[in-house]
């Protein structure tokens, strides 16, 4: 059995085949990337295995259970979380009460405790906020607790999400294009980070980037999407010399002139 | 890493001021000082005075469990009126004595259990926040299956059903003749004991982890998901929350006025309810308190605008109505001059109370 699988998964937007036939099986603590040209199917992919979209056909394997159905809060609980391509923070609410939020799923304390404040909750709560402030000064962003999450700068933002996404104590991290909108320097350090929560949480990544310096240099194995199919999976190098990859990014025209 | 980050959350809390002790012993002040102003009201005070405050608690009531839902969750739902009316009827019926139900039902009879029962009245104002918690309940599966104006829309409905049963149901709520005599039991205890248990235990909620779900949703719903939030779940219980409180405070006010019918529980209900939190500021239960103050209040005060005046050679005759025309004034300058309301999302606190008083002081004190 693999760590996570997903089989012949077919989802359909109305004639549009938005995801055709996609299989993929990670294996605990790989680094792996899915790229492939716009509107190839990847957040798509990352949609439906985050159960924000059920697909028509195909399964889900998660560690032993088949998550093709669950609802999305239920596949974060199961130690699935995911970061948007477009931010999406609390903005209204602190950065500390953002990454707060992650820990209100396996909260072990009923409603009742919290509106008298209880003792019991009270002990809940700090040690909510211990746990939140730690993961926010592995990210750099402990100076920034009590700034509201949309004062941020973009990297920062970026890293809040990424934050957010850790403290639900995911074993599957999403990265849908974290590198998008970050100067190259920027990028070097996200790398960095990227390797160092793999290796410090021991979560496996599966990450969506255009970036393909990116890509190259960051992930083990890459897939390639395109058309809502999967064209082509391997090592980095592998994928480079790929002639379906040249054709699917570059156009056929090219390949025949080259 | 982890002694690293110890100090620096130590030297945070010393600049931000107040200790936890320290605040736990002005917020007992502060409400020792409102038991002193309830105590002296209710002795010395006139009883349209009361009744103004008793008005105000109801509201304040009402006001900040209607927050939680559309200020705390960003649900605009526009039912509080049923939730106030169920809770009303049912505290009604159990605290009318059986002779006095039988005075009352003059063409239909009142059905077999409800005839005979009377229970204290701190019994019947828990059965009404717990009847109206159940037709929250029972309501919220279509309420919650949509959401923005669609809500507003299906919330609406119901709030008019709850109005028109009123009206239809005769062998239980005398239709359209009310309920009449009730016992005036609703005093500045009831009122205001009610009123700041529910500031206390909601404001508890939404400084806790299901509060911070609850905005969480409001901000981003779909990011709310990712992080393992069910929506259903926690818009919920606020929404069973904010019914309950509603409920309770329904039967204060039927005990206050001691005759309901079902025009007291009309749309302008909801309408006034939505004023005062979006006066005070959406989300901020501070705001909530001080727009029931003020609308409480303010209602009465402004009825100086409907005496004839003299203002120099001109003499404005009494207009009755013109109360409205200055409130609607008033609104729409604080709509103008603050958009998100009094107090916008913030809230009370010690600290901010402090930094105003010692900025103050400085002007004063500097030449």
């Amino acid at each position: 059995m693999s760590f996570f699988e997903m089989r012949h998964v077919i989802v359909q937007f109305g004639g549009l085949c938005a995801v055709c036939d996609f299989s993929i099986a990670l294996s605990a603590g790989q680094l792996v990337g899915l790229i492939g040209p716009n509107g190839a199917g990847k957040t798509t992919v990352f949609n439906t295995i985050t159960g924000f979209i059920t697909p028509d056909e195909g399964d889900i394997f998660w560690q032993g259970e088949n998550i093709r159905a669950y609802p999305a809060h239920r596949v974060t609980a199961s130690g699935i979380a995911r970061t948007f391509q477009n931010i999406r923070l609390f903005a209204d609410m602190t950065v500390l009460e953002n990454v707060m939020v992650s820990f209100h799923y396996s909260i072990q304390s009923d409603f009742l405790h919290a509106m008298v404040g209880s003792p019991k909750y009270r002990r809940v709560e700090a040690e909510i906020r211990e746990k939140s402030r730690r993961y926010l000064y592995e990210l750099g962003l402990g100076h920034l607790s009590s700034e509201k999450a949309a004062t941020l700068a973009y990297g920062q933002q970026r890293r809040l999400e990424i934050a957010r996404a850790l403290a639900t104590g995911p074993k599957l991290l999403l990265l849908d294009e974290p590198a998008a909108g970050m100067n190259p320097i920027e990028t070097i350090e996200l790398a960095a980070l990227i390797r160092l929560i793999r290796d410090k949480y021991g979560v496996t990544v599966f990450l969506i980037e255009h970036d393909m310096k990116f890509v190259m240099g960051l992930c083990e194995r890459i897939k390639v999407l395109d058309y809502g199919k999967s064209i082509a999976e391997g090592t980095p190098t592998e994928i480079q010399k790929d002639i379906k990859v040249i054709k699917a990014y570059l156009g056929s025209g090219y390949y025949a002139a080259g | 890493m982890s002694s690293d980050f110890q100090e620096q959350s130590g030297a945070v809390q010393v600049r931000g001021g107040l200790t936890h002790r320290q605040k736990t012993l002005l917020n007992v002040a502060a409400l020792l000082c409102c038991l002193g102003i309830l105590a002296l009201f209710s002795r010395y005070g006139s009883e349209y005075h009361v009744r103004i405050l008793n008005n105000m608690a109801i509201f304040i009531t009402l006001a900040v469990s209607y927050n939680l839902v559309n200020g705390v969750c960003g649900i605009l739902h526009l039912g509080p009126n049923a939730f106030v009316a169920i809770g009303a009827y049912t505290s009604a019926l159990l605290t009318l004595s059986p002779s006095e139900k039988q005075i009352n039902f003059i063409i239909n009879d009142l059905i077999w259990p409800l005839s005979i029962v009377q229970v204290p009245f701190a019994l019947s104002l828990v059965a009404a926040g717990i009847m109206a918690a159940l037709f929250a309940f029972i309501i919220s599966f279509p309420v919650f299956r949509v959401r923005g104006d669609y809500l507003a829309i299906v919330t609406f409905g119901f709030g008019e059903v709850v109005r028109v049963l009123c009206n239809a149901a005769q062998s239980i709520t005398n239709g359209p003749l009310g309920l009449k005599n009730l016992e005036p039991y609703t005093n500045l205890w009831w009122s205001w004991g009610i009123a700041i248990l529910t500031i206390v235990s909601i404001t508890k909620l939404i400084n806790s982890s299901y509060g911070r779900a609850m905005k969480a949703i409001r901000e981003d719903e779909t990011a709310a998901r990712a992080m393992g939030i069910d929506p259903f779940r926690q818009l919920l219980l606020a929404f069973l929350i904010s019914a309950f409180f509603s409920g309770i405070a329904g039967g204060l006010l039927a005990h206050l006025i001691t005759t309901i019918s079902p025009t007291l529980f009309m749309f302008t209900l909801t309408f006034n309810l939505l004023i005062i939190i979006v006066v005070g500021g959406l989300g901020s239960t501070t705001g909530a308190v001080i727009g029931a103050i003020l609308f409480a209040w303010g209602g009465e005060a402004l009825r100086i605008v409907e005496n004839p005046m003299d203002i120099g050679i001109i003499t404005i005759p009494g207009i009755p109505g013109m109360r409205m025309v200055v409130f609607s004034l008033i609104l729409m300058l604080v709509i103008i001059f603050a958009g998100h309301g009094i107090f916008g999302r913030n809230e009370f606190s010690w600290e901010m109370l402090a930094r105003i008083c010692l900025r103050g002081g400085k002007r004063v004190g500097s030449p």
